[in-house]
This record gives structure tokens, sequence and C-alpha cells, in this order.
């Protein structure tokens, strides 16, 4: 609505109930407050055709009004977002009891549900001190509120995670990564799939941070995973706005929403690291940001390359129900090390191991239902062509969009990461 | 203890954008081209189907143009100022 809208034409746009709050929060986060909305109940993805001949007759005079009639043009601006410019962070005064200032917090939406730190003026210094950029330097604009992720909102996020102030290059890098517009940080956010973003880490500074990349690397128990993935959290919250169920309209998101992160076991790889593979040199530091929608264990005992490559394709492959269906995307897999040695053994590079997986894990677009067929035939048909009943879905466009890393520790586990249909690419971005 | 206080930083980022008046209305429906940009979810297009038919009988709209996107994917530059070139009004989905 608000690109027709920049372009001088009259528009609107008809969100069901569930999305409005979703399309005036965005229209007011993007100084646009005053833009129609006409609302249909929701979900009118079940309604039958009588019904949808109902919503259409209530909505028709909405519709017609909304596209000749001004409304309250003089409300404009009074609720319009206010306009920051790179402005430095305010002072604000709260109260110094722990408990009265996390309770401030909770009431105010600026935390996911766990204590915070109190983000003083002393502690952001000393974090701003990790870098040589200025406080007010914009990293990057987060969707869906588009707030400005200035070097100092990034700090101040960072301190309330419990980072350590020497985490904060990680999460500029982060923020500039997850802001790319191949990442589609837009449907991420405000998706009712349970969308998140995992932080890879990779070269020098996983090591000298001490993020974890061995036993439980997804899981509880360090520092450095757990507050820089929640840092990255808040700043997905605070600065981007993506409150739960008000411009974040996941169903039900998931438990990596509160905090995922890890380094890749570059020692355990018996290929080259991720940061490698995508262009980097192994001395540079960096962060790569992934959207995974969830986490699958893969444990099997195989031993053979053909057999352990057709356990990992099914599970991947695990019917219809998946966002990729009707989007093609990004799915990713944590190989444990003794899967990667196998997989090795045998000559296998992580392009082969990509090949052969993207071959295997191809779906019978039988397997769908009605309408998700209908959307697969929309959502895929400038990747695949036209689609039919007989047609085999790839995982992904192209081999290449399956991402590997080699993390954790002994063990036949492998996770898969089903990724959000409609991002381009995980994005990679240098620590510096 | 619990009536002391502290400063502490504002941690909410605000858009740096500048709130910028875009509403544009029309004189009336009559004659008139109206675009719909489908969000691809079910059963937007049947409703659209059933708003074409209304604003033609009901307002006079003389023909409506439709382009079908890629779920959350943004709409591209290209798309937008085809539906901009060819219609006097755009409506966009949003929603399941």
């Amino acid at each position: 609505m608000v690109e027709a809208a920049k372009r001088e034409v009259p528009a609107l746009a008809i969100c069901s109930t569930a999305f409005a709050t979703l399309g005036k929060s965005q229209a007011k986060a993007l100084g646009h407050a005053e833009l129609p909305i006409a609302i249909v109940p929701h979900p009118f993805g079940i309604r039958d055709r009588e019904e949808l001949r109902e919503i259409a007759a209530k909505t028709v005079d909405d519709i017609a009004k909304l596209l000749c009639e001004s409304g309250d043009v003089e409300a404009f601006g009074k609720d319009s977002a206010t306009f920051s410019a790179g402005r430095r962070a305010e002072q604000i005064t709260v109260p110094s009891d722990f408990d009265d200032f996390n309770r401030l917090l909770m009431e105010r939406h600026w935390g996911d549900g766990f204590p915070a730190i109190a983000p003083t003026p002393e502690r952001v210094t000393k974090m701003l001190a990790h870098t040589s950029r200025a406080p007010d330097e914009i990293v990057a604009r987060i969707a869906p509120g588009y707030g400005e992720a200035t070097v100092e909102r990034i700090a101040i996020n960072a301190v309330m995670a419990g980072c350590r102030p020497e985490y904060l290059p990680v999460l500029l890098a982060a923020a500039e990564a997850v802001a790319d517009p191949d990442f589609n940080l837009q449907g991420i956010q405000s998706t009712t799939n349970p969308g998140t973003v995992f932080l890879i880490l990779n070269g020098p500074i996983a090591r000298k941070l001490g993020v974890n990349s061995g036993n439980n690397c997804l899981g509880q128990g360090n520092w450095a995973n757990a507050t820089l993935g929640r840092g990255l959290r808040l700043i997905l919250q605070n600065i981007g706005g993506a409150l739960p169920g008000e411009m974040d309209r996941a169903t039900q998101g998931q438990p990596g929403k509160y905090s995922f992160c890890c380094a890749e076991n570059e020692e355990a790889n018996p290929w080259e690291p991720l940061h490698v593979e995508r262009g980097f040199s192994a001395n540079d530091s960096t962060v790569t940001v992934v959207p995974p929608l969830g986490t699958w264990n893969i444990n099997t005992h195989a031993k053979d390359v053909s057999d352990l490559l057709r356990v990992m394709a099914d599970v991947m492959a695990f019917p219809a129900g998946s966002d990729y269906v009707y989007g093609g995307g990004a799915p990713w897999l944590v190989l444990s090390a003794e899967h990667a040695f196998i997989l090795k053994r045998e000559g296998l590079s992580k392009r082969d191991v990509k090949q052969r997986l993207w071959e295997l894990s191809k779906l019978s677009a039988k397997r769908l239902s009605e309408k998700d067929f209908a959307r697969t035939q929309n959502g895929r048909r400038a990747e695949l062509g036209e689609i039919t009943r007989e047609s085999m879905l790839p995982i992904s466009p192209r081999p290449e969009c399956i991402g590997i890393i080699v993390a954790g520790g002994p063990g036949t586990h492998t996770v898969y990461m089903p990724g959000s249909g409609y991002t381009k690419s995980a994005i990679t971005r240098k620590i510096v | 203890m619990a009536n002391e206080s502290m400063r502490v930083l504002d941690p909410i980022g605000v858009p740096s954008v500048r709130p910028q008046q875009l509403r544009k209305v029309l004189s009336g429906l009559e004659g008139k081209v109206i675009g719909f940009i489908d969000n691809g979810k079910p059963n937007f297009h049947y409703l659209v189907d059933d708003l074409e038919e209304l604003l033609m009988q009901k307002y006079g709209v003389s023909s409506v143009v439709r382009h079908r996107k890629r779920g959350s994917v943004p709409v591209g530059d290209a798309a937008i100022k085809s539906m901009v070139d060819q219609c006097d009004a755009i409506i966009t989905g949003s929603g399941d």
C-alpha cells in the first residue's frame, strides 16, 4: 500500500482482523498513519464461496468510502511515529530496585520475559568502547517498524541481554546482516510462521569470545551463545518493533525466538568452514544469519553414505506442512562431526552433499492439500515453471541454497532446520 | 531501596522516516480502473472476484487489474509501476 501511495495513487489495504494491528502499526511506523485500511473477518481462507460473497458485500461500501473520502486528515502527524534521524537515545528515570525495574520493563514491552540488566549510561559506555563507530551511526533499519538501529541502541539492547562489552561488534554485524533485502526480515518478523534468526559465528572471534561450538551448542549453558542470541532478539523486538501479538504475528512462535546462536566447530569440520565457503578468509571473523522455522533431530547410525543421505533427505522432505513447499527457500543442516566424517571419507565435498540431498529430498506435489497445491503453483511458478500434481518439488530453488555447517559434540545427530520459504539466502557479514 | 531511582537509556528504536501525508482520494469511482494486489493467500482471489463484480455493478468501476504476489515477498518495483500506470487506485491484501 505504501509503495503505491508513494507514487501518488490512491491506495488502501484490505486486512483480515488478525492482521489489522500489523497494517496500522506498520503504516504508522513508516510515517503514513493516515493511509486507509478496510477490515475483513479473519480467517477468510476457510470461508466458503457464499460467506466470501457476504464479506465482499459488507466491505465494498467501506472500500468505496475510503477511496473517495479524505478521512480525518487533521489527525495527520498526531499519530505518526516521531521523526528521529539518528538521534541519541534519551535517558529516562526508572526504579533502581531490580524487581521494580524489571516489572517496568515488562509493562513497557521492552523485555523478552526474562529479567534484564539495566542499560545504565555507564554500562552502555563500556560496551561502546569496543567499537570505533560513532554512537549515532545508523547501522541498519530493522523491519517491520524500520526503527533505526544506531550503534548506541544496539549497545543498549546488548546490555539488557547480558552481553559482555566485547560482544558488541558481533551484534553490529548481525544487525547489518538481517537488514539485507535478500534476508526478507519483514516477512520473518511479521509472519504467522515461527521464523526466527539463528546466528552462526566463524573465525577467530568465536574462539576469543568462547562461543560454544561443541556439546549442546544449541542448548543452554554458555554465556556468549545465550546472550548474543538474546541480544539480537531484543534488537528485533525493541528496535524493529516486532512485539508479539502486534507486528509479530507468529501463531505459536518457537523457543529459538528467545536466543539462537552457536559457532561452527571448525576443528571438527572436514571441509572448508562456512565463512570460507562464502568467500571470506579463514582469518576473518564473521556472523551468518539464518531464518529457521524450527529444529528437527536426525538421529541415524547409518555408516554408508547412500544410507546416511537417504535418511537425511527423507527427514528434510517431510511433506506438505512446511513453508518451503510454497515458496522454496534456504534449509540448513547442522551436521555432527561423525556424519560429516562419513560423507568426507567417501570423497564427497559439501557441494556434492548439497546436490545429493537436493535430488533425494524432492516432494511429490500429489501429497499437497488442494489449497497448498494452489499456493505452491503461485509461489514457485517463476522458479519451476508450471507445476502439476505429477511435479516433484525441490526443497530449494538450487542445490547451493541448502546450508551446511558442522557443529556439536560426539554423537550420531544432525539437526535439520527448515528455512523460511521466502528468504533468498542466509547473509554473512564480517565482524570488525 | 524500593523508592530509589536510576537513569537508563531508552532501548526503543524509532523510525527515521519523516511523517509524510500520502493519502490521495478519488472524486468518484465511476469509470475508474481499480488495481488489486493479491497476497496469494487462499480465497483472496475469490474476494477480489466478488469485489470486482460489486464495484462495477454498484459504483460503475470500468475494470479491475490484478497482480498476484508471492506470499510475504514484497512486490517488486516493476510490478508496482505497471499497476500504477494502469490503475486509478490500488488495493492490497494482507492476512489469511
